[in-house]
C-alpha cells in the first residue's frame, strides 16, 4: 500500500531519518514505535505530505507521493492528528462535513446527497450520530477525538493515519478509541498506520509493529514475533521483563 | 441541522436588527448639528424644491454619514479577517502597523503627488501590503507565534507612525492626516473613492467566509483536507489589507473599532464567518456613525474625534465583554 525507500530527512540539523526504508501492508494495522526523538512523528509528517523528504522516495499505491497534488492525497488517506484545534461552537455534524472537502468546492455551503450520506456514515460509524447537534466546546476528550476520526472517515479513504489519537485521554476513552480504530479496520477494511505512545497498546492492537532507532527500522512484524527483552532494550535502551498475560503479550513497564 | 439552522436564524436575525437600528441612527444622525431642521423639511428640501440649509447639509452631513457606514464596516470587516488570518484575538490593522503602513504612503503620495488624488487608496494599498509582508515575514518562524506576531506588529507600527509624524511636521498639507481620524470635513469625492475600495473589500470577504471558517482548524489539518492553507491566508490577508487601506486613505487611522467590533460579533452571532461577516460588516458601520455622531453632539460647536469616543467608550466596553468570559465565541 505505501512503500518507502531509502527515505531521508533533516530539520536543518542532524538527520532524523537516514535512508529509511519500509513496506506497509495493505489491510493491517501498524504501529509505529520507538523512544522519544526517533522520528516517527517526522516519519508520519513525510507519509502524509506534511513534509518534503530530502532524499528518497515513497510510493503510495505505485504512485510517487510528490506527484499526488494534495487534494488527490486528502481522497486516499486520511490524518488525525495529535492535537486538534476547532472553534467551540461547532457543532459535530459541521466539523465532521468538512472531511467532504477534498471532493466539493469551499463556496457550497449545503452538500449534495452522496456527500451527505458519506457523512452520515462517518457520524454511524463512531457512535456520533446522536450527538451530531452538539458543539464541539460541549464533548468530552473521547467524543471529541471521535468527531475528529469521523472528520477522517468522511474523507471515505482507504488508509487512515492516526498520530498518538490517545495521548491526551482517559484510559477509558484510550480503550474506546483503540478498540473503534480496530473495527474500522476489521469491518471497514481500513489500513490502518498509527503512532502510540503505549507499548501494550500497540502490542494489543497492532497486526505489525514498526520500531525505529537512529532513523532506521530497527525490527518490523507482527507483535509476538519482533517484541522480546532485547528488542525491547535496543528500541528504547532500558531493560523491561516481557511476559504473557491472560494469553496477551506484555511488556512490563514498571 | 436544527442547531446549525437555530445559529443562522440568530444571525439572520441579528443583521435585520442592525440595519433597522443603522437606518434609524442614519435618521438622527441627519438631523443633528449646527443647522436644526425638521424631517419634514429635510425631506422636501431633499426631493421637492430647493432648500439652502438643506444643500449645505445635503454637502456635509450626508458624505460623513456615508463614509462612517462605509468605514466602520469596511475597518471592523478588515479586523475580523486579521483575526482569522493570524488566529489571533489581538490582531488589529492598527495594532500590528497594517493602518500605519497604508497611512503613511496615503500621506506621502498626497504630498509629493496631489494630482493622483484618486489613486490615494491604491498606494495606501500597496503601503498595506507592504506592511503585511513584512510584519509577516518577520513574524514567520516556521510558524506563526501570536504574541511574536502582536510584538512585531506593534514595533512596525510605531515606526510607521513616528515616520508619519515626521512627514507631517515637514509638510503642511492637510489632505490625509496620519495620526487623526478625520471624518469632518469629507466631500462626496471622499464617498465615492471609499465606497469602490469598501465594497470590493466587504465582496471578497464575504467570499472569503468559508476560508476563514476553515482556519480556524490547524494547518495540518486543513492541509489534510487537501487544500493549501498558504493560499487561503493570502487571499484572506489581500482582502483584510484591501479593506483597511481604503479606509485609511480617506479618514486616516482609527484605532479600536477593528479590535472590538469583530469581538462583539462573535459574542452575540458565534463563529460561523459566513454569518459573522455580514453582522461584523453592519455592526462596524453602526458603531462608528454612532461614535462619530456622539462626538458631534456632546460639546457643539466644539468636536470629539470618532477614534477619541471609540478609545474612551470602546476601552472599558472591551474589558466588561472580557470580564463576563462567555464561552459563547471563544476560539
Amino acid at each position: 500500500m505505501v512503500s518507502v525507500e531509502h527515505l531521508t530527512f533533516s530539520y536543518g540539523g542532524p538527520p532524523v531519518l537516514s535512508g529509511l526504508s519500509l513496506e506497509l501492508r495493505e489491510g493491517a494495522i501498524t504501529t509505529l514505535l520507538g523512544a522519544n526523538g526517533c522520528g516517527k512523528t517526522t516519519l508520519l509528517q513525510l507519509l502524509t505530505k506534511n513534509l518534503k523528504p530530502n532524499g528518497g522516495t515513497i510510493r503510495l499505491e505505485g504512485a510517487n507521493l510528490e506527484d499526488i497534488s494534495l487534494k488527490e492525497f486528502a481522497r486516499r488517506a486520511a490524518i488525525v492528528h495529535q492535537k486538534n484545534t476547532a472553534p467551540e461552537d461547532l457543532t459535530v455534524e459541521r466539523l465532521v462535513s468538512y472531511g467532504r472537502l477534498p471532493y466539493t468546492s469551499m463556496f457550497r455551503s449545503r452538500l449534495d446527497r452522496e456527500n451527505q450520506e458519506q457523512v452520515e456514515r462517518a457520524l454511524a460509524l463512531t457512535d456520533l450520530t446522536e450527538l451530531r447537534e452538539r458543539r464541539v466546546g460541549t464533548l468530552s476528550g473521547g467524543q471529541r477525538q471521535r468527531a475528529f476520526i469521523a472528520m477522517a472517515l468522511a474523507q471515505n479513504t482507504k488508509l487512515l493515519f492516526l498520530d498518538e489519537p490517545t495521548t491526551f485521554l482517559d484510559v477509558r476513552y484510550q480503550v474506546e478509541i483503540l478498540r473503534l480504530v480496530e473495527r474500522l479496520n476489521r469491518e471497514q477494511g481500513i489500513t490502518i498506520v498509527m503512532v502510540l505512545h503505549d507499548i501494550n497498546q500497540a502490542l494489543a492492537y497492532s497486526d505489525e509493529v514498526v520500531g525505529l532507532r537512529d532513523g532506521r527500522v530497527s525490527l518490523q512484524g507482527a507483535p509476538e514475533t519482533v517484541i522480546n527483552t532485547e528488542s525491547i532494550r535496543e528500541l528504547y535502551g532500558i531493560e523491561l521483563p516481557v511476559c504473557h498475560a491472560d494469553g496477551r503479550l506484555c511488556v512490563m513497564a514498571v | 441541522m436544527k442547531t446549525l439552522h437555530k445559529d443562522a436564524l440568530k444571525g439572520v436575525a441579528g443583521c435585520v436588527a442592525l440595519a433597522v437600528m443603522i437606518f434609524v441612527l442614519t435618521l438622527i444622525a441627519m438631523k443633528l448639528g449646527s443647522i436644526s431642521i425638521t424631517y419634514r423639511e429635510l425631506f422636501d428640501g431633499l426631493f421637492v424644491a430647493y432648500d439652502k440649509r438643506v444643500a449645505t447639509i445635503y454637502d456635509l452631513r450626508f458624505p460623513r454619514i456615508i463614509v462612517a457606514l462605509l468605514g466602520g464596516a469596511a475597518l471592523s470587516c478588515s479586523g475580523l479577517l486579521f483575526q482569522a488570518v493570524l488566529r489571533n484575538p489581538l490582531a488589529d490593522p492598527g495594532i500590528i502597523g497594517i493602518s500605519g503602513g497604508a497611512a503613511l504612503t496615503a500621506s506621502v503620495v498626497s504630498a509629493l503627488f496631489p494630482m493622483l488624488y484618486f489613486s490615494v487608496p491604491l498606494f495606501a494599498f500597496l503601503g498595506g501590503l507592504a506592511a503585511f509582508a513584512l510584519i509577516y515575514s518577520l513574524a514567520w518562524k516556521g510558524s506563526l507565534d501570536p504574541v511574536r506576531i502582536i510584538l512585531v506588529g506593534i514595533a512596525v507600527a510605531a515606526v510607521f507612525t513616528g515616520a508619519g509624524e515626521i512627514l507631517g511636521g515637514m509638510t503642511n498639507r492637510t489632505g490625509v492626516s496620519v495620526s487623526v481620524s478625520g471624518l469632518a470635513q469629507l466631500v462626496w469625492s471622499d464617498v465615492k473613492m471609499m465606497a469602490v475600495y469598501s465594497i470590493i473589500g466587504i465582496v471578497l470577504a464575504l467570499l472569503l467566509a468559508p476560508a476563514c471558517n476553515l482556519l480556524a482548524l490547524d494547518d495540518k489539518t486543513i492541509r489534510g483536507l487537501g487544500r493549501q492553507v498558504d493560499h487561503l491566508r493570502l487571499g484572506i490577508s489581500v482582502a483584510a489589507v484591501l479593506l483597511v487601506s481604503g479606509v485609511t486613505a480617506v479618514i486616516g487611522v482609527v484605532g479600536f473599532l477593528a479590535l472590538i467590533v469583530p469581538h462583539m460579533a462573535r459574542r452575540i452571532v458565534g463563529s460561523d464567518h459566513r454569518i459573522l461577516v455580514p453582522f461584523c460588516v453592519l455592526l462596524g458601520g453602526f458603531v462608528l456613525l454612532l461614535a462619530d455622531t456622539l462626538g458631534r453632539c456632546i460639546a457643539p460647536p466644539n468636536e470629539i474625534s470618532a477614534s477619541v469616543i471609540m478609545s474612551v467608550v470602546g476601552g472599558p466596553f472591551f474589558i466588561i465583554l472580557l470580564k463576563r468570559g462567555d464561552r459563547h465565541g471563544k476560539r
